[in-house]
């Protein structure tokens, strides 16, 4: 199972549409829908613009003018957006006036949940019936292999949202193995909407970033440049074709500037493995962070201007063996009540 | 760049993957590549991938057991030191077998080895053990149980023998490297203490057998 042990905004974003009955009745956002379209059409003819084909983007400009914020947060400058948005969505209340529940799950306390559950099982066995008719008539059609390369399942917010319920992880997980067993049942196709509603498409390639064009400098040489960053030290570098391996750091020579065996063998990577060792030339500025981050960060910045003079694929490869990413890591900060980052105060009985 | 850190747990997000820098897998054309592997590159091609670390690197001069082996050496941080004395350990050790070579007569010249990395590995395995005791607590009383190690703990063994005796049982006088070189062409001649170390694991596991039937995994 996957545990998400590094935090991010999503996650630590309460859900909101879970927590207990409604604060704002049905009514009381119709209303606020009514004064944001009143209040739109105003804006519009304050502004001088036809009212009717007045969209969002120019609402954000018109406030941003009106209402000029030096805020660095966004979320804390004046905004109009329409109701929805702002206020989250949330579960009616799910009873009925003598105090009966609507639903007859809602004893069980996750009831979207359980309904969900109880509804891809019903699907599951009714797909395992279809199947065995097939098999009695022997007419079992052949699976074909899901790509499993181009979608993802939803994520457990993704499914809170959409639940308006808490989920645990274990609830999660458990849903995520009957889908599965759903999609990978030979007759599964048939509850191929219904698996959809479920899983999203992931972006094919992760090559995202553009390649830039090779520049060519006074003397006709081709060259690239690429920066790199890697703990506190940023690195620039200039990779010229036709050369002999020569590079020069901060006007000084390689050999010179880093001593160590490990740093030579960290800028000599990207080469090394795009089999171009003695062919290009390069020169570097680098600066901030230790011995090591330098070396990392003109290993980064290297392999982003090679990008240039190689093909897609080995772009690729450069990507898969990790000369590409930015390292995340940096120096943890230290805690109030530790001596460090992780190490305690020596503990003293008395 | 945000040095907001995020507490407990790694910097990357669970999705990221170890990078592979095996440049052999890469320089495959794709027809030749089997079912398996293919639909392997394929989930990777969709799939974010974590830098790769300093110690990394696709040389041909890498090897992965030697930079474990230093970095457990490695104290305080100082890798250069660790480093240098890794190097000065395998010209240590091709000094002395080139010696034994040179005075050798005609017909022991071939079996004598020089290359120290084929030593190294050769020592480390003649160093591991195969099967290692765990104590378990039954009824109050605690037990030495044999237990089948795994292949990370059998060469981390090894490995923590092999510094543990260099560090405490030399004289006061004697460098590491040259210590280092003379317990690895022990260990590659099965000798010397750190086989006997295991081979006395090994008859205390063989002595508790009884024990065996208390290892529930």
């Amino acid at each position: 199972t996957l545990r998400l042990i590094c935090t991010t905004a999503a996650v630590q974003r309460r859900n909101v549409g879970a927590s207990g009955p409604e604060k704002y009745t049905e009514e009381f956002i119709k209303k606020q829908i009514e004064e944001f379209n009143l209040g739109k059409r105003h804006l519009a003819n304050m502004m001088g613009e036809d009212p009717e084909s007045f969209t969002q983007e120019d609402i954000d400009r018109a406030i941003a003018y009106l209402f000029p914020s030096g805020l660095f947060d966004k979320r804390a400058r004046p905004m109009m957006k329409h109701p929805t948005e702002i206020f989250p969505e949330q579960r009616k209340i799910q009873w009925g006036e003598d105090g009966r529940p609507f639903h007859f799950l809602f004893y069980t306390g996750k009831q979207s949940y359980y309904s969900l559950m109880h509804e891809t099982y019903g699907k599951v066995l009714s797909v395992q019936k279809y199947q065995d008719e097939l098999t009695a008539q022997d007419l079992l059609p052949e699976k074909e292999k899901r790509n499993l390369a181009g979608s993802r399942w939803l994520t457990k917010i993704e499914l809170e949202e959409m639940l308006l319920e808490k989920l645990s992880d274990d609830d999660y997980s458990r849903f995520i193995q009957l889908l599965e067993k759903l999609a990978t049942l030979p007759c599964g196709d048939i509850e191929e909407k219904y698996v959809q509603k479920f899983s999203r498409e992931v972006p094919v390639q992760l090559q995202k970033v553009v390649i830039e064009p090779l520049k060519y400098d006074e003397r006709g040489v081709a060259f690239s440049t690429g920066e790199g960053r890697r703990k506190t030290a940023s690195a620039t570098a200039v990779v010229y074709d036709n050369g002999t391996g020569k590079v020069t750091v901060n006007g000084i020579d390689v050999l010179h500037y880093f001593p160590v065996l490990q740093d030579r063998e960290q800028l000599l990577f990207p080469f090394q493995f795009l089999n171009r060792v003695g062919k290009h030339d390069m020169v570097c500025t680098v600066s901030g962070g230790g011995r090591s981050a330098q070396a990392g960060a003109i290993r980064l910045a290297s392999a982003k201007a090679l990008r240039s003079f190689v093909t897609e694929k080995e772009v690729e490869f450069m990507r898969q063996a990790g000369l590409l990413t930015v390292d995340p890591r940096v120096k943890e900060r230290k805690k109030p009540g530790q001596e460090g980052a992780r190490r305690k105060f020596t503990w003293k009985k008395r | 760049l945000c040095r907001l850190v995020l507490v407990r747990g790694s910097r990357y997000n669970p999705s990221f993957i170890e990078p592979e820098v095996n440049r052999e897998l890469y320089q495959k054309p794709w027809e030749e590549l089997s079912e398996e592997e293919k639909q392997k590159m394929e989930l990777k091609a969709v799939q974010p991938i974590k830098a790769a670390p300093p110690s990394l690197s696709s040389s041909v001069f890498r090897d992965p057991m030697i930079s474990k082996f230093t970095n457990m050496m490695m104290k305080e941080g100082n890798k250069v030191l660790a480093r240098s004395l890794m190097s000065q350990t395998l010209e240590a050790i091709k000094r002395k077998q080139l010696e034994k070579y040179h005075k050798a007569a005609e017909g022991e010249k071939d079996t004598i080895e020089c290359n120290p990395y084929v030593i190294f590995h050769q020592a480390l395995k003649n160093c591991q053990p195969i099967i290692g005791l765990s104590s378990i607590t039954k009824g109050g009383k605690t037990y030495q149980v044999p237990v089948p190690l795994k292949d990370n703990r059998k060469r981390f063994l090894a490995m923590k023998w092999l510094i543990s005796e260099c560090r405490e049982n030399k004289h006061r006088r004697v460098l590491m490297p040259e210590k280092l070189s003379q317990e690895l062409l022990q260990a590659f001649n099965n000798e010397g203490p750190i086989i006997k170390k295991k081979h006395m694991l090994h008859k205390m596991a063989e002595a508790n057998r009884a024990y065996a039937h208390f290892r529930w995994w």
